[in-house]
This record gives C-alpha cells, sequence and structure tokens, in this order.
C-alpha cells in the first residue's frame, strides 16, 4: 500500500437548506437551532451523497472517508460508523475510511467492536482515525473537556488492548474499568485496521501518533504548519523506533476540476466561500470550552483567529491551504509538487464542498478520476523515491 | 491591596499564595470562581480583624493542579493551609463559588469555624430559582451579568480585547469545568448542611442575575438559624456594588 499514489474522496454530508436568517448566527455549530432540519430534505440529501461516495468507488478513487459531526449544518454525520455501514456493500474496492468517532463520545469497548464490525464486512476494507473531537463537540456531548486528553489516551489504550491481546483481559485506569474486556468480534486485518491520529498538529496529539506508530490526519492547518508537523511526527515516531511510510501522512486538499481554469473557479468558489464563512462559522467559545486547550494554545489560537478575520479571500486561502482547483494538467501538477513538498504519496480529496449541486461532484469526481489520477500514477515513481529517502 | 502583604507556602505540592492584613480575631475570606473583583472590597475588615484571602489552587496568583476534581480536593487544601498558618478557629466569609466552599467546609469542620458568612453562595440545587450555568455564556456576556451597574465592574476590565486577561479567565473557567463541567452540582452537598451551627450571615443583591435571590430562603431552609439580609439593587458581586453588605458582615462577625 505504501507503493502507488492513492487518492481518497472525502465528503462531509453538509445540511445545505440554511434559513434565509442564517448570518444572524454566529455559529452553525452546537446551538443553530435544529429546528431548521427538515428530515425531508436530509432523507434526499443522504441518498444523493451515498451516490457520491459510491461513485468515487467506482471511478476508481483508493478510498473513501467519512467523519463524524454533532449539532451543526457542516456534516450529517452524527454517527459515521452507520454511513460506513451503508457503503460496505455498495462498494467493491475502496477502502472505507471512518475518520473517524472521537473515542471520548463512545464506551471504548463498543467502539472497538463496531470497527471491528466493518472490518469483518467489509474484509480487511476499513481504516480509522482516531480524533480528540472538535472544541464544539464537547459542548454537543457530556464529556469533561478539561480531561479529555487523558481519557483519550486511555480509551485508545482499551481499544488497542481489545484488539490485540486474547481476551478476556481486565483494564483498571482513571476512567474506566473492565473486568473482561473480551470483544467479539475481532477485526479482520491483523493485528488492527490502520489507523491515524487526527488533529492539527498539537505537540500532545503527535506524541500519541508517534509512540503508537500510528499516521496523523492533519485537518484545517495551513501548508507551512502541515509541513512541520509531518517532519516533527516523522522525528518523534524515529525516537520511539517508528519509521513512517508516505501513505501514513495523507494531505488534505480541496481539489475541483473543469475544462478551463476559468470555468474551475466559476463552478467552485462560491461554494468554497460558503464552506468557509458558513459551514464552518462558529464562536470563540465553541471551539475552546474550558480546559479544551491549554492557556498557551488558547493564546496562539485567538492571535491567529484575529489574523483570519476579514472577507473571504480566495487567492490568499489558496495560499494558505491546499486547494487545487483548475484544469486536469493544472490540479495534477499541483498535487504532484504538493505530495513531493510533503513527502506523502496519499492525497485526502475534498471533491464536494458546502451546497455544490449534485452535477458538479459528479463532474468534479469524474474529470479527477479520469484526467488527474492517471497524470499521477504515471509520475508517481520518482516523487515515491522522494518520499522514501 | 497596599495593605495587604503576600506569602507564597506550598501546600502538598501546590503554590498557594496568601494576602493577610490587620490585626485582632481572623477572618478567612474565599474568593468566587473569577478572580477579577479583586480583595480591596475588605480593606474595612482590616480595622478590627486579621483578615487572611488565599487564592484557591487554579485561580489568580495561586498554582495549578489539575488532580482537583472535586470541591472535596478543596477543602482537603485548605485543612493544611490552615494547618500551616497555625489557624485552629477563625471565621469564614466566601463569596459564590468561594461560599459553597466555605459551607461545605464550615459542614464537615464545624468546630473550627466561629461565624459564617455566605455571600450569594454557590452549590444550592435549587430547581425553582436555578442558579445559571455561567460555563455556558460566552465569556464576553460574562462581566455584564455579574454586577447591576456595570461601571463599578468597568474599572476591573481591560479597554481593548486583551490575550493575557482572557488567558486568565480561560485559566479560571478550566479550573471550573474541572469541577463542575459534567456535574453542575451535588446533592450530597446539601445532605450535610444542617451540621452547620455556627451563627450564619446569608448575603445577597435581589438583582443578581447569577445566583437568583430566591435561593437566600432556600438556604434557610438548610440553616435554620441563619440571618439573610438582601440589598436592593445590587447584582452577584453585591460586596463590589453595596459597601453596606461588606459592613453588615463586618457587624454580624464582631
Amino acid at each position: 500500500m505504501s507503493g502507488a499514489m492513492r487518492f481518497n474522496s472525502m465528503h462531509f454530508m453538509p445540511y445545505v437548506y440554511l434559513p434565509d436568517h442564517h448570518k444572524d448566527y454566529k455559529s452553525l455549530w452546537v446551538s443553530f437551532p435544529n429546528k431548521y432540519y427538515d428530515p425531508e430534505k436530509g432523507h434526499e440529501l443522504y441518498n444523493r451523497y451515498l451516490k457520491e461516495l459510491v461513485l468515487a468507488d467506482q471511478l476508481g478513487f483508493d478510498a473513501l472517508v467519512v467523519n463524524e459531526h454533532h449539532n451543526t449544518v457542516y456534516s450529517m454525520m452524527a454517527t459515521p460508523n452507520l454511513i460506513a455501514a451503508a457503503l460496505v456493500p455498495q462498494t467493491k474496492n475502496a477502502r472505507i475510511c471512518v475518520w473517524g468517532t472521537p473515542p471520548n463520545f463512545m464506551l471504548p469497548n463498543r467502539l472497538a467492536e463496531e470497527y471491528a464490525i466493518l472490518d469483518v464486512m467489509s474484509k480487511g476494507r476499513l481504516e480509522i482515525a482516531l480524533p480528540l473531537g472538535t472544541g464544539m463537540e464537547y459542548w454537543a456531548n457530556p464529556v469533561n473537556p478539561a480531561t479529555a486528553r487523558e481519557k483519550f489516551k486511555e480509551s485508545l489504550k482499551i481499544m488497542l488492548q481489545a484488539w490485540t491481546e486474547d481476551g478476556p483481559t481486565t483494564h483498571y485506569g482513571q476512567f474506566y474499568t473492565y473486568r473482561f474486556l473480551n470483544p467479539w468480534p475481532r477485526p479482520y486485518q491483523k493485528p488492527h485496521p490502520p489507523c491515524y491520529v487526527v488533529g492539527t498538529g498539537s505537540p500532545e496529539t503527535i506524541e500519541i501518533a508517534a509512540e503508537l506508530g500510528f499516521g496523523y490526519a492533519s485537518v484545517f492547518v495551513t501548508q507551512q504548519r502541515a509541513h512541520e508537523l509531518n517532519e516533527n511526527l516523522r522525528q518523534r515516531a524515529a525516537h520511539y523506533g517508528h519509521t513512517l511510510r508516505p501513505d501514513q501522512l495523507p494531505l488534505l486538499t480541496f481539489v475541483y476540476v473543469a475544462e478551463t481554469q476559468e470555468r474551475a473557479e466559476q463552478e467552485y468558489i462560491g461554494h468554497l466561500q460558503r464552506f468557509f464563512e458558513d459551514f464552518a462559522r462558529t464562536s470563540p467559545q465553541f471551539l475552546a470550552p474550558p480546559g479544551y486547550l491549554s492557556t498557551d494554545q488558547l493564546k496562539v489560537r485567538a492571535a491567529m483567529a484575529d489574523k483570519l478575520h476579514g472577507g473571504f479571500d480566495f487567492a490568499a486561502i489558496s495560499k494558505s491551504f491546499f486547494i487545487a482547483v483548475g484544469t486536469p494538467d493544472k490540479v495534477a501538477n499541483q498535487l504532484g509538487e504538493w505530495s513531493r513538498w510533503m513527502k506523502t504519496n496519499h492525497i485526502n480529496c475534498v471533491t464536494h464542498v458546502a451546497d455544490m449541486p449534485h452535477w458538479k461532484t459528479v463532474k468534479n469526481l469524474t474529470l479527477f478520476a479520469e484526467d488527474v489520477m492517471p497524470r499521477l500514477r504515471t509520475r508517481a515513481a520518482p516523487a515515491l523515491r522522494t518520499a522514501a529517502e | 491591596m497596599a495593605k495587604f502583604e503576600r506569602e507564597t507556602y506550598t501546600i502538598d505540592g501546590v503554590k498557594t499564595v496568601v494576602y493577610s492584613a490587620g490585626s485582632g480575631e481572623p477572618v478567612v475570606f474565599f474568593h468566587g470562581a473569577g478572580t477579577v473583583d479583586g480583595f480591596d472590597f475588605a480593606e474595612p475588615w482590616t480595622e478590627k480583624y486579621r483578615v487572611i484571602v488565599p487564592y484557591h489552587p487554579g485561580f489568580g496568583e495561586s498554582g495549578d493542579d489539575a488532580s482537583f476534581t472535586e470541591m472535596h480536593d478543596y477543602v482537603m487544601h485548605y485543612l493544611e493551609l490552615f494547618d500551616t498558618l497555625r489557624l485552629d478557629r477563625f471565621n469564614l466569609v466566601g463569596l459564590s463559588l468561594g461560599g459553597y466552599l466555605a459551607a461545605k467546609f464550615a459542614s464537615e469542620h464545624a468546630h473550627r469555624v466561629k461565624r459564617l458568612a455566605l455571600i450569594a453562595p454557590a452549590g444550592m440545587i435549587d430547581a425553582m430559582h436555578p442558579m445559571l450555568d455561567i460555563l455556558a455564556v460566552p465569556g464576553e456576556q460574562v462581566p455584564g451579568l455579574l454586577v447591576s451597574d456595570f461601571e463599578v465592574l468597568k474599572k476591573r476590565l481591560p479597554e481593548k480585547p486583551d490575550l493575557d486577561f482572557m488567558a486568565d479567565r480561560y485559566r479560571e473557567a478550566t479550573t471550573v469545568a474541572r469541577l463542575f463541567w459534567e456535574r453542575p452540582g451535588d446533592p450530597k452537598f446539601m445532605r450535610y448542611l444542617h451540621r452547620i451551627k455556627m451563627p450564619t450571615l446569608i448575603v445577597w443583591g435581589d438583582e443578581d442575575k447569577v445566583i437568583p435571590v430566591g435561593q437566600a430562603q432556600t438556604w434557610r431552609k438548610f440553616i435554620p438559624n441563619a440571618d439573610v439580609r438582601i440589598f436592593k439593587g445590587a447584582g452577584h458581586l453585591v460586596h463590589l456594588e453595596r459597601r453596606e453588605a461588606v459592613d453588615e458582615v463586618a457587624r454580624f462577625l464582631s
């Protein structure tokens, strides 16, 4: 798996029918009233989004990525394992990536069981990511943000013990007591499905991934920070005796492909703008519940948030994040360049954002699969030699 | 704070800063969940008493201890501090969260508390007059909820958004979250309040937007011999808004 270039199609499954006056709400997370959720529209959206994920499998994407968020229009996947379970029988080749359920919001044995079920059902196509969960999720779930990191570490230990040691075993910890840890079934893949830690590159999460030899899926970090993060993680993993493969460092990108640069920008930018301005809109309070961050990290992020304020600027945001929009040639070149710089062969593509309609998603997926992926796959060999050095 | 002397102690590994001033019978003051209101309001007490004002672990100038996850940890901390200070028996005054702590300390160690004054104390589970869940309130809205007359508090707040001030409040909110995020109330606390038999005064502002003044009568049900004094037009920080409230506590202690 560490050889060829790998392409994921990631979907957030947003609820796109925002009320006209939604700008009156500072946050479309946590407290945005759920009276604006119409289940009939939700039904149509689930069906449509599942079709888009299934299409990505048929077009030859290597993996499908789903994830978990609560109380928000940003994502309708409060329990992504349900979505993954729906995808398993409808897909053939793609790996199913649940990136993922924060272990803090489930009993760890139950999460280990659900992932094992998906892995067995899919004959070993499951990959999982282990997020702490955004600050917003801690307002939605009855879990203390001030002890979230300790609890997260203990949950991981329990899940790994459940997967790697013959049961029954015991666990006596700060948060959980297991007198008979003995989950049935066990994962199809040995010792367990590939695991990534998800985060924004805080020293704590990097250390967790490094110690376990896990991959790391960074989210919403700038290009420069993502680069530093990969370097840090490689070093820290080496410290624990692990050599990370390039595919363990997925690169999160926003992609949109069209016939010409002008058309790509014309078709895409409005959706990207609404993604950043509306779907991702939340308040400092919800981003940082008490104890979720150290006071030092709080200051760093508050200073950063001040810089990000101001209107949406496509040119600026394209430089900050990994956003590839344009012709197949341009997108392929851009991704090739980034993958060499980031020393990875694993491109995690967000192929649908905000209120992008079905036809654009189908067009984007198709052009990407037919005109971008082949260009990069044939070119992959030299890039990988660099990555492996 | 010109009159107060600052001392630093290490109590069970936690840096503990204690301000004290005056002479006479000791009066210990437990501050609330934020330390913006300062301690200078207590200066009038120093004319007759030795006033001792510690910063709780996780607040103000004292150090942090992430293992403090329940109010009982603070009771144990203060048993150790009072032993160190050789304070055997003293008057105890507590404000808001500090009122909760003072009442809890007094119910568990009644023989050490001579007189008890509770200023808008937290801790009561009162379905008829529920306390505002201040952890759910955006930080920028909190100051406005603490007082009736905002001018009283305004001079203690930074004029512009200030990262250090914000971080200090976030740190104190973190300490509060460790104690109360999952369970804002402890029903057992009320169960043992009847052990408070020493003379007790309860002080409240009738415009308290954080803990409704209606709770004053609920406290009296648990501590029947308590006197209640209500100050009109004052909010949660009644001690800042009404000098008479500070004087009333001084009178009660004598």
